[in-house]
């Protein structure tokens, strides 16, 4: 089953818009449930996004790209 | 802090590979330790000492006040009696008002005490602009630095040379500037630049003071450049490519030593030579390499050598002038042109 990599909805204060810093695992590689796979940038703070499933990496927002709490911002297959 | 991701494609930023060099060291030599600006609870403006305060606590990871005299004075202090401390000069504008320490006491106390007293400590600051902070806060001042004898200066371009760099630095017995560039933090605000976040080992490693590195091989060119530059090269090589010209980039890595031995090889290959720095173009590093490449006796130039540095100004703050004034790759593959057409 795909599984989401989604903006949690608490991870910062407010509904402030942040966008992509860096994504720490090259699209397409095996990641394990509790990486660290993205930096998301919030008004100069920085948040980090860990997987919540193991499996394959599919970026779908790439670096720059503005995103919102609850934005699919990756996929991972099994 | 160690980021913990067990995938072997692993990729850090600059600013976690810093920080990651910084508590391994930590981790298994007690003398080292951290002072600046914000360094602690806030893990640095740049995000080079994320987690360390953490790990390490207060007593080890100092939050000083807003007085670069004193602290970088007192981590010289603290050097000369057996410590290895890391101190950040918050960004390098600022060492007007604490450059006797720098360049008076950390770099010349070995010298002046005969060699009896070793100043082992890391002198980190950011550099460079592109993000509208104005002409305090986005110099990169190379050249001042490597200019004035009796310390180390190096610059990474990427994350896995940032980590062995700093390892490198922490473990040296000499003082070392380490100059990290803003948009190659991988903060966002600062500007992105990819190819600065790549695959670095979770564990310690170094990479050689003094080595340059050949971050793409050619045959018709050779563009040398350090930190942010490097990349805008790449770009470039990547634009002249696609017009059938082949050239080789050189990151420096290294300012002090300067790595005089690759330049001239890979200009004695290729025969043409650009320089790109963010640094003022007059009596800067560009300077220093088009004269290590000419004075050479073995020097064979095929057409006279070019520079795409910053102009002899103060950076403006307004965007559009900042955007004019810094180096890109359209001005590398302009400047090649140029070369071409008066050779």
């Amino acid at each position: 089953m795909t599984t989401e990599i989604t903006v949690p909805t608490d991870l910062w204060e407010g509904d402030t818009e942040g966008v992509i810093t860096a994504w720490l695992v090259n699209d397409g590689a095996e990641v394990a449930e509790g990486d660290l796979v993205a930096e998301v940038m919030v008004e100069k703070a920085q948040y980090e996004i860990e997987a919540p499933a193991t499996g394959r990496l599919g970026i779908a927002k790439e670096e720059d790209e503005v995103v919102s709490k609850g934005s699919v911002i990756a996929t991972l297959e099994p | 802090m160690t980021t913990t991701t067990k995938s072997a494609s692993r990729k850090l930023t600059i600013a976690r590979a810093m920080a990651e060099a910084t508590a391994q060291e930590m981790r298994i030599d007690p003398r080292v330790f951290v002072m600046g600006e914000d360094v602690g609870p806030l893990g640095g403006v740049f995000g080079n000492t994320r987690g360390l305060h953490d790990e390490f606590g207060p007593e080890r990871i100092r939050d000083t006040p807003i007085s670069e005299t004193a602290f970088i004075g007192a981590a010289v202090g603290a050097a000369s009696d057996g410590m290895r401390p890391v101190v950040e000069l918050m960004f390098v504008d600022f060492f007007g008002v604490c450059m006797d320490a720098i360049y008076n006491l950390m770099a010349k106390n070995t010298y002046f005490s005969g060699g009896k007293v070793k100043v082992p400590m890391v002198l980190m600051t950011s550099t460079g602009g592109g993000y509208s902070d104005a002409g305090q806060h986005s110099q990169c001042l190379y050249g001042t630095f490597a200019h004035l004898p009796g310390m180390k200066v190096v610059v990474p371009s990427n994350a896995y040379d940032a980590k062995g760099l700093m390892t490198a630095a922490i473990r040296d017995d000499n003082p070392v500037v380490f100059m990290y560039h803003k948009a190659l933090q991988g903060m966002g605000w600062l500007g992105t630049e990819k190819g600065a976040t790549v695959a670095v080992p979770e564990e310690a490693y170094t990479v050689e003071i003094g080595k340059a590195a050949v971050a793409r091989e050619g045959r018709d060119v050779t563009l040398v450049s350090l930190g942010v530059g490097v990349h805008h090269s790449l770009r470039a090589a990547q634009a002249l490519e696609a017009e059938g010209f082949s050239a080789e980039v050189i990151d420096l890595r290294s300012l002090v030593p300067l790595d005089r031995e690759t330049l001239r090889a890979s200009v004695a290959k290729t025969g043409r030579l650009i320089v790109i720095d963010e640094d003022y173009h007059s009596y800067g590093v560009s300077g220093e390499i088009i004269a290590s490449v000419a004075e050479h006796p073995g020097c064979r130039l095929r057409a006279a050598p070019k520079r795409v540095a910053y102009p002899d100004i103060p950076i403006p703050f307004a965007p559009t002038m900042e955007q004019w004034a810094l180096p890109n790759a359209d001005k590398i593959v302009a400047a090649f042109h140029q070369m071409l057409s008066e050779s």
